[in-house]
Order: C-alpha cells, then sequence, then structure tokens
C-alpha cells in the first residue's frame, strides 16, 4: 500500500491518510479481505504518530469502509466498494462545494460546471478502459 | 497556595508549570507561562527563535531557576531536586557538544556512570539500530549521527520523560523523517512522554499530539493539530459587514484589500455561524499549519492595537 504525505498542506495528515485508502478501496487495489499494515507499521513508515493511524483506521471502519478485528489486525471490509457511506458522501459534498465555489469565482454558469464534470467523468472511463485494455493484453 | 501537584511518582502530568516568569536584568523572558503535559504524550513546543523555549527547557531541568511561580517535572521541584529529575528524565539539548576527541563507544562508557539505571545492552542496542561507528570519532559524524548519538545519550537509562531541545535543527529532510521515525519507534511506542521544541509547526504536525505556541514569553495557543486547523481559519469579507461582527471575532490577524478584509480568527466555527445568523457573505479560507503558526506568532503582537484601530477607521461614516 502507497501512501503520500503531503508536509505543509492545508489538508489534515489524517485526512490525507483517509482518503487515499479509501481511493485505493474504490479503485480496487485494495480489495475485500485484504489486511492492512498494523497501526505501528504504517506509523513507523510513514513517521507519523500511532493514535492519528489509529484515528484514521476507526474512523473508516465506522464509514464501513475497514473493519477491524480484535487481535487480528484491520481489513478492507467486504462490500467496501460499494456505495459510499453517508460519511464519505458528507465529506464528498464539502470537497465538491470548494471546488463549486472555485468554478463560480471563474464566472462559470451552473450548466457549464455540470458540463465540464461530465468531461472529467468521461476521461476517467476511457482512463478506466484503456487500462483494462492493457491488462488484457 | 500550591496549584500544582507534589505527589512524586504518581503526578498526572509529566511537566507542569504554573504562572512562571523569568527575566534577565530587566529583560522579561518568560511571563505567566503555565502549561501542563499529560503522561505518555509527545509534546510540541513552538516558538519563534528567542520566544523562551530554551529558558523553559532550562528551567524543567533546573539549570535555572524561575523568579516566580511553580515548576514540577515527574513531580518534583528541579530547583531543588535537580539531580532526582536529572535521573528520571532523558535530556538533549540544543546543538549538544560532545567530546569532539572521543570516539562513539567511548562517551557512551562516560556517561553510562552518571546513571543508576543505565542500561548498557540498550544502549548498544540503539546504536546498532541508528547504525552508528563505534570507533568513530565524535568531531568526524555527520550532523544527523550526532543527533542520534545524543538521542542514545538521553535514553539509555530509560528515562520516563525525554525533553528534546530544537533535535530537528540542521537536519536534512530525509534525516528529519527518519528522526520522526525514530521517535515514533523508540518513545510513543515505549509509551514514554517526549517533549521537544521546535520552530517548524508542519515539521511536528505528523507526530505531535499536542502542541503549545510561545511567543514573546507568553503561551499563546495549546491543542492539538486537528484542534488548531478547525478553529483557525480565515474568513474573508467585506470591510462595512466587518464592524458588525467584530466583538465577537477572536481576531489573530486583519489585513485589508480594497473593500474586502481577510481575518484570521480563532474560534472559525463560532464566527461562522454568527455570519450566517447575520446573513453576512463571506469565504472561508483553510489555512496550512505554517498560516496558522504564522497568524499567532507574527499576526498579534504588532497588529493587536493596529487591528482594533483599523476597525474603528473601517465602521460606516455617521
Amino acid at each position: 500500500m502507497f501512501l503520500r504525505i503531503e508536509k505543509g498542506s492545508s489538508a489534515p495528515i489524517s485526512r490525507q491518510i483517509a482518503h487515499q485508502i479509501a481511493s485505493l478501496c474504490a479503485a480496487g487495489s485494495l480489495k475485500p479481505g485484504e489486511r492492512l499494515p498494523s497501526v505501528r507499521e504504517l506509523a513507523r513508515d510513514l513517521g507519523v504518530n500511532q493514535n492519528t493511524i489509529l484515528r484514521v483506521y476507526e474512523r473508516l471502519s465506522g464509514d464501513g469502509l475497514l473493519e477491524m478485528r480484535q487481535g487480528q489486525g484491520t481489513f478492507v471490509a467486504d462490500g467496501a466498494k460499494a456505495n459510499a457511506s453517508p460519511g464519505q458522501r458528507a465529506r464528498l459534498i464539502e470537497e465538491l462545494r470548494q471546488i463549486g465555489r472555485q468554478a463560480q469565482s471563474l464566472g462559470l454558469s451552473h450548466e457549464q460546471i455540470h458540463e465540464l464534470l461530465s468531461v472529467a467523468l468521461g476521461e476517467l472511463d476511457e482512463q478506466a478502459a484503456h487500462d483494462l485494455a492493457g491488462n488484457l493484453s | 497556595m500550591s496549584q500544582v501537584s507534589n505527589s512524586d511518582g504518581s503526578a498526572k502530568y509529566a511537566i507542569e508549570l504554573q504562572g512562571v516568569c523569568k527575566s534577565f536584568r530587566r529583560t522579561q523572558v518568560l511571563s505567566n507561562l503555565t502549561m501542563r503535559v499529560e503522561r505518555g504524550k509527545t509534546f510540541a513546543f513552538l516558538g519563534r527563535n528567542g520566544a523562551g523555549k530554551t529558558t523553559s527547557i532550562r528551567m524543567l531541568l533546573g539549570l535555572l531557576k524561575c523568579d516566580q511561580g511553580e515548576v514540577r517535572v515527574l513531580g518534583l521541584d528541579p530547583a531543588t531536586e535537580a539531580l532526582k529529575v536529572r535521573a528520571r528524565v532523558g535530556y538533549l539539548a540544543e546543538d549538544q557538544q560532545m567530546y569532539g576527541w572521543m570516539r562513539v563507544h567511548e562517551i557512551v562508557r562516560f556517561v553510562a556512570p552518571f546513571y543508576a539505571t543505565w542500561d548498557h545492552d540498550l544502549a548498544l542496542k540503539y546504536l546498532r539500530e541508528f547504525e552508528l561507528p563505534l570507533a568513530t570519532k565524535i568531531k568526524h559524524l555527520s550532523k544527523g549521527q550526532n543527533v542520534r548519538l545524543g538521542l542514545v545519550l538521553a535514553l539509555a537509562h530509560r528515562p520516563e520523560l525525554v525533553i528534546l531541545d530544537d533535535p530537528a535543527l540542521g537536519l536534512d529532510p530525509v534525516m528529519r523523517k527518519q528522526f520522526n521515525r525514530d521517535l515514533i519507534t523508540h518513545l510513543q511506542g515505549e509509551g514514554r512522554t517526549v517533549f521537544y521544541s521546535s520552530h517548524l509547526l508542519y515539521e511536528v504536525e505528523p507526530v505531535a499530539d499536542e502542541v503549545a505556541i510561545l511567543d514573546g514569553g507568553r503561551l499563546v495557543r495549546q491543542a492539538d493539530t486537528e484542534t488548531l486547523r478547525r478553529d483557525v481559519k480565515q474568513f474573508v469579507l467585506d470591510r462595512v459587514a466587518l464592524a458588525t461582527v467584530r466583538d465577537d471575532m477572536s481576531v489573530l490577524e486583519l489585513q485589508r484589500a480594497g473593500d474586502d478584509v481577510a481575518v484570521t480568527v480563532q474560534n472559525a466555527a463560532a464566527v461562522r455561524a454568527l455570519l450566517d445568523r447575520e446573513g453576512v457573505g463571506y469565504r472561508v479560507v483553510d489555512l496550512n499549519l505554517d498560516e496558522i503558526f504564522a497568524a499567532y506568532v507574527a499576526g498579534v503582537n504588532d497588529d493587536d492595537a493596529g487591528a482594533a484601530m483599523s476597525v474603528e477607521e473601517l465602521a460606516p461614516q455617521r
């Protein structure tokens, strides 16, 4: 599991880590049932306080994305890739709101913003199709 | 009179300062400093150069006496029981000087007899893990190796509390990260209390449970970094609208640009609720930790009087 911490960012470190784990789950790089590094291991690898890592694992477990099993470790929950939890939705809305504000400050209308979102989603689909083709060949 | 705990072993806090003042001749270095560090926490002590960090640390070790107030370290008064404190505390001074002509294994043997609880096997284990060359003379060690040797000497007597004065100063980014890993593995992992100073908030964020910001000898804020990020935000709003809400804002910094003002406050949730209730239009900016630190230590001193003045100036003309 590759994670990257950006120092000096305006996003707190716990949020950076939570986001990246959620993205890895969504992208399928972390599969349901897969075991994550222990709190200690990840703390040492990233050079991050163990309590921070523990909080992230707990929060993502609360969101239903991970599952902390007593004495066994932390695993990607079954069905983690299915629909986003309320907590994840709330955070996504917050991010979209910031993007929306940015777009409005550029003078774009609602229609134009929707259009740009469609373009971005289209590009993601293309990318996915391309990756799939690459894997098959 | 005593507001600090005085039971020896069972003190809840590893460090307690209560109303501490210290002057050198006529220069006041610390004024009414009150601060508590819980046991088992990693605590970062931040401030600009000359804010009073090293003076505070020297007081914790009994190297300086305070003029007023009380200091307790592991429940002990370092001014009268310095030796007992030193036996239970590991200390790494800022830019610690060690005898350059000694070899690494020599200084370890030289320091050991000063501590009754010295664990030589542990010292050897750290020397190995830190990849320190035993036969090399100290003057030939790199800056990073020097800090790690200082850590070995500060840790091998298994102290309950470790006090590090700007340990990451002068380390390159790779060594800084390695140093953070050392802190996490060897100190946090073993449940010890760590108190370390720095002047870079973003450097301590990954590691610290809590931070305290010192400015001009005063404690301006103590919190964990996520709380700091949540509480300290910049609001951009109309200068006329500002006058109606200014009294309820805890302002750290205020800047003007045309008809807009950018106000950095430390009570963001309350300000946001107030602006929403008053129907005032605004934009919120999330700040990074450097900006938050700067707002506390650079914004407040020069601008507090200035901010009040400029708000009066800003008030709608009658």
